[in-house]
């Protein structure tokens, strides 16, 4: 019910659009440039990550975000987007993380309302250079699939450079991510199993950079990078891990794709007892990611 | 049953609908309808393409801050009783996505006459076409300033188009004082 609720949500919003465009493309999947919307114009995207491979046992889950943009000003963008989640995993028992198997469909999980200001433009000024601040909501955790309430602020910097043209484009963001989040207590937890209820607050820190270039008329194929720690009140440096991909981008006139394969080349922090790859971070965190999103501009 | 989510449900119902979107026009001018457009009073538009060589290239390349890939300008001379009454000079630039092609008419001394948009093949970014945007170039010669943000306004949503076009016509001016201005080898 919840899936079909969504995807036609989503099929509304996206057909709607289709009468009429104005590509602004997200040219990579995790990673953004510094251009926003300009006054008045509207866009709306959809994402799908799929994060898959936790090592041990089964681990699929789909994330599902439906957003939509508005330029408020030429260098003010506003945007809120509502965010579903999938989840299939057995044989996967982590103290404190995942207390055991879970499988459902797609759900409603959260929102999400986000701002954009640009304080410099990559084609104008010649370097561009962005801010935004975002605040989520969620009911559902992305890890486990259970029940968890998070409320995040995080703010965000975007830098651009072009090249040769503005064919070739680098990007750069940083992020800081404030948490607050509540578990909601579970009743058939194995014996013994660490499953705090207590608020916890976290903090997370991403950094990345990306490069892509314009191959052929509407095709852009590059890769993009992104390193990512958090820090727990109770245990510190909880996790860190360092992802890289190819991204291809395809631009057709009235839409425009971008797919991202991701993997996580090297982690660390917090492990689970028997893990394997310890040269891994595993627990939040899976071995790979693919990310597929579409775009319409009106 | 197994319900979970299978992620490419979403685009196969989407993409169909995507592609069955409207399309855009993108033909504004042919080459004989631009030129009857940028010069009304001409008789006959004398084909004079340019050779680019390596020096003439980083002339232009040097002037206007872009790259010169084709190794031939196309570029036809307008006549009228004989009389030369300026030049006429097609090129392209990037679009995000795809080449825009664009018309330059140039007076016999080298200012700009005006612009027109021959082929727009992006999504976004035609209000070039604007022609109060396009006025901006007229009268403008080689070596005068003409930067986006600067002494050419920018229109919110054509910021690429606005950008390459602006470099366009650097490049063309360029030309003309290293091809096209008598006296030029």
């Amino acid at each position: 019910m919840h899936k079909t609720a969504f995807g036609l949500l989503a099929g509304l919003l996206l057909a709607g659009t289709a009468l009429s465009t104005r590509a602004d493309e997200n040219l990579f999947g995790y990673l953004s440039g510094a251009e926003t919307l300009p006054k008045g114009a509207k866009e709306a995207y959809l994402w799908v990550t799929h994060r898959t491979d936790k090592g041990v046992g089964h681990y699929s889950a789909y994330d599902v975000t439906a957003e939509y943009e508005y330029g408020l000003t030429p260098r003010l963008t506003g945007a809120v987007a509502l965010k579903g989640q999938s989840i299939d995993t057995h044989g996967i028992v982590i103290d404190g993380y995942v207390p055991g198997d879970e499988k459902y469909g797609l759900r409603a999980s959260g929102f999400e309302a986000k701002l954009k200001y640009k304080f410099l433009s990559p084609l104008i000024d010649g370097f561009g250079l962005a801010s935004t601040v975002a605040l989520e909501h969620n009911w559902l955790d992305p890890h486990s699939g259970r029940d968890k309430d998070t409320t995040s602020l995080t703010l965000g910097l975007q830098m651009q450079k072009n090249f040769l043209d503005d064919q070739l484009i680098s990007v750069a963001n940083f992020a800081v991510e404030s948490t607050y989040a509540v578990r909601e207590p579970i009743a058939d937890l194995p014996p013994g199993f660490d499953w705090p209820t207590n608020p916890e607050m976290e903090i997370e820190l991403t950094g990345g950079a990306g490069l892509t270039y314009r191959v052929a008329p509407r095709w852009f194929v590059g890769a993009e990078t992104f390193y990512q720690t958090e820090f727990e009140t109770e245990v510190g440096q909880e996790r860190w891990s360092w992802h890289a991909g190819p991204s291809v981008h395809y631009a057709a006139r009235s839409w425009w794709v971008t797919l991202t394969w991701l993997r996580q080349l090297r982690g660390g922090g917090e492990t689970y007892p028997g893990q394997t790859d310890t040269d891994l971070h595993l627990i939040e965190k899976t071995k790979q990611e693919v990310r597929f999103k579409l775009g319409y501009n009106f | 049953m197994n319900d979970t989510f299978h992620w490419w449900t979403v685009p196969a119902i989407v993409i169909p609908a995507a592609v069955a979107a409207p399309a855009y026009a993108v033909q504004y001018f042919t080459v004989a309808q631009a030129q009857r457009a940028l010069f009304p009073s001409a008789a006959a538009f004398v084909s004079r393409p340019v050779a680019l060589s390596a020096a003439r290239k980083d002339f232009i390349q040097d002037y206007s801050g872009v790259r010169v890939r084709a190794e031939r300008q196309p570029v036809w001379r307008a006549e009228a009783d004989g009389q030369l009454l300026g030049w006429f000079v097609l090129d392209e630039v990037y679009g995000k996505h795809e080449f825009i092609t664009y018309a330059v008419a140039l007076d016999p001394q080298g200012g700009v006459r005006g612009i027109e948009i021959l082929d727009y093949r992006e999504t976004h970014g035609g209000e070039v076409r604007d022609k109060r945007w396009q006025a901006q170039f007229e009268g403008k010669h080689y070596g005068d300033r003409l930067r986006l943000g600067d002494t050419v306004q920018n229109i919110s949503g054509a910021t690429l188009s606005c950008k390459h076009i602006t470099e366009g016509v650097r490049r063309v001016l360029a030309l003309y004082e290293t091809a096209l201005k008598e006296g030029a080898d």
